[in-house]
């Protein structure tokens, strides 16, 4: 009995953790990236494994999918993870306003937190601001962005699934109504134009999901591409996550991971989907608000700055009041389209349960009775992963 | 107030079985940014074939290890700056002594396997990582260890270059940071191929962008064989 | 794995120092060095049979190696014996773990050792 074929747009997170979900449930997945793995916004992550505090007060939905899925994350792929945990920390009265709506909302959220005091807080971290007022630990965590995304493609190639990668989609196959058949794509290693037939497309292209979905039809897809700068620094002053106790807003992670630490982020619109500059204002920006948290990063030296942009949702709202939940789409439902559905949105930590909700989305239209097993099976090593068999290599 | 250069980018062109070529591209750069923007903006505004590795953009996934005027660079960390001068090249080509895939990306899939099999820890304590294995700390805080398994060390070796059996210094570097010699690892690293095919070149060390310094592991390394194979002749445990 | 086929046309590149730092430079000093005290090893013997050719030819050979261009072969030599032997005693400690992260000082002690040595040697050897 042959399996059902399924074709994955995209190997971000979204992308690789799709792969491995259907891969596992009995389908042959074959995924195309027209790049190498998560060079996209998935690479450019600074790496926070959420503990969803930062959403507890305005955006729970996202808040409780993130603690939920941290703690699955640490428990099936640890060896990608720095899991020091992270600290909520108050500089100022404006920052204490925050406290109360902040204790709550974790509360709501059960996302178990810790109140410290100045000295307990030094004693841990102790370069930061010395005149702290408050913090608060949480179960944050750092993740290495490439080999998370080894990890599930490694666990995806176990069952079956293959990795074409530096391969662009270039346009749908369509049956006689519209719907999606198969892919035609570039194989930019060789300049060649391949073609793959399956049951199901799944766009899974993050910011350019909407350039994808257009492909099949006259589909609108509600994503706004939102980029935010980081700023590396070469030194690792601290050994946890460090946000600052407040609304969210522009420079308010510290993010550690091996010898160095990452400021983050700002939030603007950006038209170009392929390329954002690095803005000297922003970056500056990142220097100011980091050296508030940690007043040593003045003395030293940038190490990277980069761009991303987020797929954030359109719900009609501006900027970080979107929301960073997920949407399943099936465009049979919405635009008459079958054979096509598409992912988008979402948070890295929730790579897993994106995977899922598609996975169960997917297999109900192939009429497949099949659970979703990936929160309980190990990740396997991330240096397993492998490219597509059938790729020659000069 | 930032500056503007004019450089001209030469990048490395191999598609398929096509014989390889250097395109140009003359670009105006701040010369504070990383030759890894640069590249990626030839992609995005004049090139869309070209080919390249990268993830993460602050070195920590390893993915955009080029060479770079000759000499072997993780280009998002790579300032313009540093590499020329305004009005000047940057020569751009994949890294020596891997497979190529097409233009800049090479294929690390066989390097990633070895780095499994000789056992290097992913993820260590602060203290194991810092102290590069003198020390293991009761801490319970742990990071990601240094090496990025960019290949860098491994295109600058001249031993690499000339055999692709030799492990290569990321991998040997990566059996002296597990610390676990175990028969499998010691029968990869204490053989012609392993430890003893270095010939102190120093190279690895130089280029590598992440405080790994694989040189002095190697040594460290051979000094642990050497140590065991004499405490073995006697009989000492 | 897979096989490795050895890449011998490789090797030429071994002695392009360009783009190379210290540790390299030693790496080609010892290898061109090594290859030199080789072929003088060859010159050597042939030298040594011509002891067993008799007196004559013994003499004229050597009324020919006090020819300044054969005192200054044999100043190479001597170079290139210091050379690769203060830097073998390099490679031999650091490549067993001792004093490996000072390989670039202690390359640059023992060179200078050597260039000092050389300079006494071709002092006496020229001024005689």
């Amino acid at each position: 009995m042959d399996k059902p074929q399924a074709i994955v747009i995209g190997a971000g997170f979204t992308g690789v953790a799709v792969a491995y979900d259907l891969a596992q449930r009995g389908l042959k997945v074959n995924v195309l990236e027209r790049g190498p793995l998560v060079n996209g916004t998935s690479g450019r992550t600074h790496g926070l494994l959420h503990s969803g505090a930062r959403y507890a007060v305005d955006d729970q939905e996202s808040a409780i999918e993130c603690i939920d899925e941290n703690l699955i994350l640490r428990k099936i792929i640890p060896q990608v993870i720095e899991p020091n945990g992270g600290l909520f920390v108050a500089l100022n009265e404006s920052d204490m306003a925050y406290r109360e709506a902040f204790i709550q909302g974790c509360e709501d959220c059960h996302i178990s937190i810790e109140e410290l005091t100045p000295r307990q807080t030094l004693a841990l971290e102790p370069n930061l601001n010395p005149k702290l007022i408050t913090a608060f630990k949480v179960p944050d965590g750092t993740f290495d962005p490439l080999r998370l995304a080894m990890g599930f493609a490694a666990s995806a190639n176990a069952y079956g699934a293959e990795f074409h990668l530096f391969c662009e989609l270039q346009d749908f196959i369509l049956d006689g109504m519209g719907n999606v058949k198969g892919v035609q794509y570039l194989d930019r290693s060789s300049n060649q134009i391949k073609e793959i037939h399956a049951d199901i497309v799944i766009n899974a292209a993050g910011v350019w999901a909407g350039e994808v979905a257009g492909l099949a039809g006259n589909i609108d897809l509600p994503i706004k591409p939102t980029p935010g700068v980081m700023v590396a620094y070469d030194q690792r002053l601290c050994q946890r996550v460090i946000n600052r106790l407040n609304e969210p807003g522009d420079g308010d992670i510290i993010v550690p991971q091996r010898q160095m630490i990452t400021v983050g982020t700002t939030s603007f619109e950006a038209d170009n989907l392929d390329y954002i500059p690095v803005f000297d204002d922003q970056v500056q920006l990142m220097f100011e608000r980091g050296c508030e948290l940690i007043p040593a990063i003045r003395y030293t030296k940038e190490r990277g700055a980069f761009m991303a942009s987020r797929p954030l949702l359109d719900s009609g709202t501006k900027g970080r009041s979107l929301t960073r939940t997920f949407k399943c789409i099936d465009h049979k439902e919405s635009d008459n389209v079958d054979g096509l559905v598409t992912i988008t949105g979402g948070k890295a930590t929730t790579m897993r349960l994106m995977a899922e909700k598609t996975a169960d989305l997917v297999c109900q239209k192939l009429g497949m009775h099949v659970s979703c097993q990936t929160a309980e099976i190990p990740i396997l090593s991330y240096r397993k992963f492998h490219l597509a068999q059938n790729r020659e290599v000069a | 107030m930032t500056q503007t250069w004019h450089v001209t980018y030469e990048i490395f062109r191999k598609k398929g079985d096509q014989p390889s070529h250097f395109d140009r591209f003359e670009m105006e750069v701040d010369p504070d940014e990383y030759v890894l923007d640069g590249i990626e903006r030839i992609w995005a505004f004049h090139d869309r074939s070209l080919v390249f590795s990268h993830a993460c953009h602050h070195s920590t996934c390893g993915a955009c290890g080029m060479l770079v005027n000759g000499v072997e660079k993780l280009t998002c960390i790579t300032s313009i700056r540093s590499v020329t001068k305004d009005g000047g090249v940057i020569r751009v080509q994949p890294m020596r002594n891997f497979p190529v895939i097409s233009d800049l990306s090479v294929d690390m899939t066989d390097f990633y396997q070895r780095m499994e099999s000789v056992g290097h820890q992913p993820v260590v304590t602060i203290g194991y990582e810092d102290s590069k294995g003198k020390f293991n700390t009761e801490d319970d805080l742990l990071r990601l260890s240094d090496c990025i398994e960019c290949g860098l060390c491994i295109s600058a070796c001249p031993i690499a270059m000339t055999t692709p059996a030799y492990l290569g210094p990321a991998v040997l570097a990566g059996a002296q940071q597990s610390g676990d010699l175990n028969p499998c690892v010691l029968e990869l690293v204490d053989s012609e191929n392993g430890a003893w095919r270095c010939h102190s070149a120093y190279e690895c060390t130089e280029v590598c962008p992440s405080n790994v310094d694989p040189a002095w592991r190697i040594m460290d390394l051979r000094k642990k064989l050497v140590s065991r194979r004499i405490k073995k002749f006697f009989g000492i445990k | 794995m897979a096989e490795h086929p050895q890449k011998p046309a490789n090797l030429i590149k071994w002695f392009d120092p360009r783009n190379k730092s210290l540790g390299s430079w030693a790496f080609i000093l010892n290898r061109i060095t090594g290859l030199g005290l080789t072929l003088y090893l060859f010159l050597h013997l042939i030298m040594l049979g011509q002891l067993a050719r008799g007196p004559e030819a013994y003499d004229g050979f050597i009324a020919l190696v006090k020819h300044p261009i054969f005192l200054a072969g044999e100043l190479l030599v001597v170079a290139a014996a210091f050379i690769h032997g203060l830097n073998g005693i390099r490679i031999g400690i650091t490549s067993f773990g001792i004093a490996a992260s000072k390989q670039k000082q202690i390359f640059i002690g023992l060179m200078t050792v050597a260039t000092i040595a050389i300079i006494y040697f071709a002092i006496r050897m020229f001024t005689h």
